[in-house]
């Protein structure tokens, strides 16, 4: 009985290892294998086609001591993520709140702000840059009407940045679609509950809303963190001749090592910086996990 | 144990498919796979011409070509603007390379320096095809004397102006500006103000183009030389700055930026309905004018020079066709690239797309050909007899990104945080470091 046991379960493992083979090999060949490849080029002053020697710390030292605009982007990168993270978040949260409302027409308000979330990239970008063009956009045009002399957005390196970051306000349709599912997830009977003892909407909402949806906020959180150090494209369209304008304003760190990548084919300094973005972004990630289980509410469990 | 032995099992046949994988790999890199049925040579074309106004005429050229002969056969790969050369660099790491592409002039040297691009100097050698084009183009191809791109296509910067604005202005119509001064003065006469606000701006120079062509236009040569010596922070450089911003605080910003908005909107350019007086641009703005603004009276000159004497240098860009460093049939490739820089398919292009072309021959009988109008005509062919004037500037192998430390700068002038002084200072020293560190050891 025990022998026939064990061997079923040596069966089931096989076909376990067998259905996740696609899985490994696909991983070994495509993530692992270059992810090791870069780390090894990063010691190296590979150039793609010809050269990879073996140069050391050199290029992180390089990147350290001697690189003002590795600094530049850098700070553009935290400056983008310190704002836009806690922004969208609040964003996001603050719109499925209003969109969970039991009102008539309620379906067509989700689909309406959900809608951006449809819509990305360049075409998107673009719509932006007319938007937000100081002479003629819609934007200062609407500031206008308020009698605020609005700013020139893109060509104002203070303003190059809020300027994304308002962007990105835009676009918080996904997430919202999840707040709204983990909202709609939260037992009507907490509420019933609190109807009885007396508590209002707000109190509700801070006290019951909130703490059940925490480990979706936690998701987001870590999730558009990790999006936000990886912030490329919109500098490379809507910046000056796509090389971080005006001023090196928006100049983020994946467009400069963009830029060291394919444009001077520093292709080991490149992967030397991705490495310290990639050390940046894991420590604070880890960093979330440990304050994770201040704040991150699991229903039926410890923290776990 | 056993399952130990699941485990390695699952590794192995995990890597038996990896070597697979890479043994599939290094076969796909010869001759064998790239010959036709037919016996033909098949070489693999990337460009990225896929507009409805190019793509046709590209692909008559390699029908064309595919017809005229019958050892090889070219396929033509579209992929988008930007995309292209991401790719390619990609594909020659791989070691699949496409047998022609189409690439930028002003780096042909570097990817030639990088081992990407194939040195073309032992075709050369038996078939000197030099002669055949722009020499400011073919000298954008050298690498340490030795060609890695056959030039195809170019451009310039010329002046476009108004005449009937002229007229109004009581300017000679046929008399543009000559000199920075006169450009200045005729600007002044073009101005239309109506209260604070402007009914017709007279000219602007850092719309169309940027303000290193100003620069080379003053200079007549490049921000760095051959020997690496950076001329950035110069006399020349620091006039023609502040001549440049004492445009941009004669205009103002408000008035700059919503004028900027229109021009890059395209057919709401101002230069159109007759609110711009003068405006430089490459010569294939006059197929805009003629789409959106047909009944314009407009002319066409050379850049203004600096102060009489100074010579009217203007800048140009623009691509070639090179074989990627690895392709399995250069030969073949080569035979290609010959017949699509060759007089016959550049008047082709030339003609059908209103672009000036990097073979003389066929650049000298577009400007003679019946299928433009008058217009088409006067433009093009100033814009062919420019080139004499028309320099390029090629990055340099010890800093190709150099621009990327002197834009900043200069954009700081124009934000009104640095002096031009200070900028150019900054910039010198900024670029002087980048060679240093890029030619260390």
């Amino acid at each position: 009985m025990a022998k026939t046991k064990s061997a079923m379960r040596r069966k089931e493992t096989m076909y376990g290892y067998i259905f996740v083979m696609p899985w490994i090999i696909g991983f070994l060949a495509f993530t692992a294998g270059p992810l090791l490849f870069s780390l090894f080029a990063s010691f190296t002053d590979y150039n793609i086609t010809t050269q990879m020697d073996f140069v050391g710390a050199e290029n992180y030292q390089g990147l350290f001591t001697e690189d003002g605009l590795f600094w530049t982007s850098l700070w553009n990168t935290l400056y983008y993520v310190l704002f836009s993270v806690p922004l969208t978040t609040m964003g996001a949260i603050f719109l499925s709140a209003l969109l969970n409302q039991d009102v008539p027409g309620i379906r067509v308000f989700r689909t309406l702000y959900y809608l951006p979330a449809v819509l990305s990239g360049v075409g998107v970008y673009l719509l932006w840059m007319q938007l937000l063009d100081p002479g003629t956009g819609m934007i200062n045009l609407i500031l206008g009407w308020f009698g605020i002399d609005g700013p020139n957005w893109l060509f104002d390196p203070e303003w190059t940045k809020p300027s994304l970051i308002f962007m990105k306000l835009w676009s918080v349709g996904g997430a919202m679609l999840l707040y709204l599912a983990s909202m709609q997830g939260v037992s009507k009977t907490l509420y019933e509950a609190a109807e009885i003892d007396g508590a209002n909407t707000f109190r509700q909402f801070f006290h019951i809303t909130l703490p059940m949806i925490t480990p979706v906020i936690f998701f987001d959180v870590v999730t558009s963190l990790i999006g936000g150090f990886q912030i490329f494209q919109e500098a490379y369209v809507m910046s000056s001749n796509g090389e971080g304008g005006p001023a090196n304003s928006l100049l983020f760190y994946n467009l400069y090592m963009w830029r060291q990548a394919f444009e001077n084919f520093n292709m080991g300094y490149a992967m030397a910086m991705s490495w310290i973005l990639f050390i940046i972004v894991f420590i604070l990630t880890m960093i979330n996990l440990k304050l994770a289980p201040r704040w991150v509410h699991y229903e039926g469990g410890d923290n776990r | 144990m056993k399952k130990m032995y699941t485990v390695s099992a699952a590794f192995l046949a995990s890597s038996l498919f990896l070597t697979g994988c890479a043994g599939f790999q290094t076969g796909n890199g010869n001759d064998s796979s790239t010959e036709n049925e037919d016996g033909k040579v098949v070489l693999d074309f990337w460009t990225f011409w896929g507009s409805e106004i190019r793509r046709p005429v590209i692909e008559k050229i390699i029908t064309d070509f595919n017809e005229s002969q019958d050892e090889i056969e070219v396929q033509h790969t579209y992929l988008p603007w930007g995309d292209i050369w991401t790719k390619e660099l990609a594909a020659i790491a791989a070691g699949d390379p496409p047998d022609v592409v189409i690439n930028d002039i002003n780096t042909t040297a570097l990817r030639g320096e990088q081992n990407q691009a194939m040195n073309l100097a032992e075709f050369l050698s038996e078939d000197d095809i030099s002669g055949q084009f722009y020499p400011e183009l073919w000298d954008a191809t050298l690498y340490e004397g030795d060609s890695y791109g056959i030039p195809f296509n170019t451009d310039t910067r010329v002046l476009f102006y108004n005449k009937d604005a002229f007229e109004e202005a009581g300017l000679d119509p046929e008399q543009p500006p000559t000199t920075w001064a006169e450009l200045e003065e005729y600007a002044a006469k073009l101005d239309v103000k109506n209260g604070d606000d402007y009914e017709r701006i007279g000219f602007y120079p850092l719309w169309g183009i940027n303000y290193d062509v100003w620069m080379l236009n003053a200079n007549g040569h490049n921000f760095i030389n051959e020997e690496n010596d950076v001329l950035i922070d110069t006399e020349t450089n620091l006039e023609t700055l502040e001549w440049l911003k004492g445009w941009k605080d004669k205009y103002g910003d408000d008035v700059i930026n919503s004028y900027k908005a229109q021009i890059d909107s395209q057919q709401g350019n101002p230069f159109f309905n007759g609110s711009l007086g003068m405006y430089v641009s490459a010569p294939t703005f006059y197929t805009q004018i003629r789409d959106y603004a047909d009944d314009l009276n407009f002319g066409v000159a050379k850049l203004p020079e600096m102060e009489p004497g100074n010579g009217p240098t203007s800048w140009g860009g623009g691509f070639v066709a090179e074989i990627p460093a690895g392709a399995s049939n250069p030969e073949a490739s080569y035979e290609f690239i010959k017949y699509l820089t060759g007089a016959e398919a550049q008047e082709y292009w030339a003609v059908q797309n209103f672009d000036s072309v990097a073979n003389i021959e066929a650049a000298e009988n577009a400007a003679q050909s019946e299928e433009f109008t008058e217009d088409g005509t006067m433009v093009y062919s100033m814009a062919t007899e420019y080139m004499s004037d028309t320099l390029l500037t090629p990055v340099p192998v010890s800093a190709p990104d150099f621009m990327g430390s002197v834009n900043p700068k200069i954009d700081e002038v124009f934000l009104g945080s640095k002096t031009p002084k200070q900028a150019l200072e900054e910039a010198q020293a900024d670029v002087e470091s980048l060679i240093e560190k890029n030619t260390r050891e």
